[in-house]
């Protein structure tokens, strides 16, 4: 049998791949067509209508269909992935005790498809969006995260009202856009995670600043004020500062099912806030809310010393999420500007004094 | 190897990523290390994946070893034999036994190019004793056995070690020096083998993956991701404008690489300290 995750060969029976030291899954799976596999688990009942036609001609012999953990697209038996957010199928989740679930495992050069278009994800320490467009179909993007394309392949900007209030490292945001036939590539510049994200109609996500990779030209973007901030006072000088980013992006489907792909430093990990449930993050760690999750900032700082707001050495800036909804955080993340100076102000937070 | 039985090709025990020859049941290359019990990835576009080399695989070169340790920043280990020597920037070195004696290696023009505001030099370490290597950031190695009458660019600091029987040269690319951000620099490293095959070790950040163009066939790159090149493929600059006056007008810039050849490119093209 073959590991899902890198292709190595394992042994009947191991547990973890000596390739790469993923987890081996369960049921044997040999990537190169493999043949109907013998019925391991009952197949559980589904309902239909979430079906993704991965391969509307032709299905093969499905003994089983599974269900993507990731996306819920419910897939025939013998994928190894998932063909609309590319995720390894007939895994088990990885679920912390705590309740944060890591992104999927993804087979090197798992394919997925939106539209009559298609996207390979390649590598594993700084993974590669591949997308064969097909004709008339598009993707947008922010520049810097071209890495390669067919010459045929028009790259042109794209006209966003208002987008000159945001600043890319000091240069202007630039959303530019390409239109297939044809193959173009992208990737970010540090080792972490590609994450897929199909949207269905009427779905939306909010994404910190800069974590977007692309998406398919039917995913409406816009971006909204964070609105959390604190200023610091030196002297005679105020700076503000704004942990989270001033803005962050806000990506919808509208009438159409698209797809969304973020780049997340690290290790990423995703949990489901039930209504009112709270969580604290790290400004800079959270990678993505559904829109119904609500932020503020929230302080924590030791009652047993006296700190004022002028003097906070054992303080803590945290970004407090509250449910409904998922959130996403990731493990490499910058620290917070300004955190060790002295706060004069800012915008609505909790604290709590031990 | 006449004696081999009916059926049984050849083609099993050649290396897919450097075609050298391995003795039948070995798990991994001698001379490049690759895997040789996993299917070679390559996406639908063309682009083969770098072979992802097993923690502690050893290869064999010249009179000495190498053994690759670590995965996600590699480390080269080098057993150097008696008589060889290897070339190195003194940046990538990691540690070594004490014996082993470190020289420059006499080059013209390593003033007119610097490294981090120090002069561009490139060390020696002759044989026999150990030393490793290691860069900056998460990446692969690529290991490259040079065969007689090959002849490799490659992106200026990306390469880790070479062994002595390569001649190393740097060109001046032309045309590239206009670029800023992520851009290819003003160098790249040229390797050509003489009459015996050597060893050649690179580093790309991220993740790495080659193309083999057909003649005339064309791809466009970012000049950042760009690792190397076969020195048959050309490589040209084309600039795109984006946008209009409201954003000033940034320009895009792209490698425009034209076989035959091969070309390698790493998947993070921001380069930490070296540049």
């Amino acid at each position: 049998m073959f590991c899902t995750h890198c292709g190595a060969r394992v042994s009947e029976g191991a547990n973890f791949c000596v390739g790469c030291g993923a987890k081996v899954a369960a049921s044997p799976i040999s990537p190169p067509a493999p043949p109907p596999l013998p019925q391991t688990v009952p197949p559980p009942p589904v309902p239909p209508p979430a079906r993704v036609a991965s391969n509307p001609v032709a299905p093969p012999p499905a003994t089983t269909s599974s269900k993507c953990v990731w996306c819920g697209a419910v897939t025939s038996g013998a994928d190894a992935s998932c063909p609309r957010c590319g995720a390894a199928l007939r895994v088990d989740r990885v679920v912390t005790e705590s309740g944060w679930a890591e992104l999927p495992g993804r087979k090197d050069m798992a394919k997925l498809h939106f539209g009559n278009s298609s996207c390979q994800i390649e590598g594993v320490y700084v993974p590669v969006a591949d997308v064969n467009l097909a004709a008339g179909e598009g993707v947008y993007f922010t520049h810097h995260v071209l890495l390669w394309k067919d010459p045929q392949v028009n790259v042109t900007a794209m006209s966003l009202a208002g987008a000159w209030k945001r600043m890319f490292a000091g240069m202007p945001l630039i959303m530019t856009q390409a239109v297939g036939p044809g193959h173009i590539a992208f990737s970010k510049d540090d080792p972490g995670e590609l994450i897929t994200v199909p949207l269905q109609p009427g779905q939306t996500l909010d994404v910190r600043e800069h974590l977007f990779l692309a998406a398919t030209s039917n995913v409406e973007y816009d971006w909204f004020q964070t609105n959390i901030w604190f200023t610091t006072q030196k002297g005679n000088e105020t700076e503000t500062h704004y942990p989270l980013g001033g803005f962050m992006d806000r990506f919808s489907a509208s009438r159409t099912p698209g797809l969304l792909m973020l780049h997340a430093a690290g290790n990423v990990f995703v949990r489901e806030l039930g209504a009112g449930q709270t969580i604290l993050v790290k400004p800079t760690a959270l990678v993505f809310k559904d829109p119904g999750v609500q932020m503020h900032l929230h302080f924590e700082r030791p009652g047993t010393v006296f700190s004022g707001w002028g003097s906070w050495g054992n303080r803590y800036i945290w970004l407090r999420l509250v449910g409904p909804g998922r959130v996403a955080v990731q493990s490499v993340f910058d620290r917070i500007e300004g955190e060790a100076r002295n706060i004069s102000n800012f915008s609505y937070a909790t604290e709590q004094v031990w | 190897m006449s004696s081999l039985p009916q059926g049984e090709s050849l083609e099993r025990l050649q290396c897919q990523w450097c075609q050298s020859m391995n003795v039948t049941g070995a798990t991994a290359c001698r001379a490049c290390g690759a895997p040789l019990d996993v299917r070679n990835l390559v996406s639908e576009s063309g682009w083969r994946e770098a072979p992802r080399i097993r923690d502690m695989t050893e290869i064999h070169f010249s009179s000495s070893t190498c053994q690759v340790e670590g995965e996600v920043v590699p480390v080269a280990e080098i057993n150097l034999g008696q008589g060889d020597a290897i070339f190195f920037e003194h940046h990538v070195m990691l540690w070594k036994d004490e014996r082993v004696p470190v020289s420059l290696l006499p080059m013209s023009g390593g003033i007119a190019r610097a490294l981090s505001g120090m002069p561009f030099l490139i060390s020696v370490a002759n044989g026999p004793g150990r030393i490793a290597f290691s860069r900056d950031a998460t990446g692969e190695l690529v290991l490259l056995p040079l065969h007689p009458g090959m002849e490799l660019d490659v992106r200026e600091h990306a390469f880790l070690l070479c062994s002595h029987q390569i001649n190393y040269s740097f060109v001046r690319v032309k045309g590239l020096t206009n670029i800023l951000f992520g851009g290819q620099g003003m160098y790249m490293d040229r390797f050509v083998t003489t009459n015996t095959p050597g060893m050649l070790i690179l580093h790309g950040y991220g993740n790495v993956f080659e193309r083999r163009l057909a003649a005339g066939e064309s791809i466009m790159v970012e000049p950042g991701a760009f690792l190397y090149k076969d020195s048959t493929v050309s490589m040209d600059v084309e600039f795109q404008r984006l946008g209009s006056g409201l954003f000033g007008g940034a320009t895009m810039s792209l490698a425009k690489m034209t076989g035959p050849g091969r070309v390698g490119i790493q998947s993070m093209y921001v380069h930490h300290k070296t540049e």
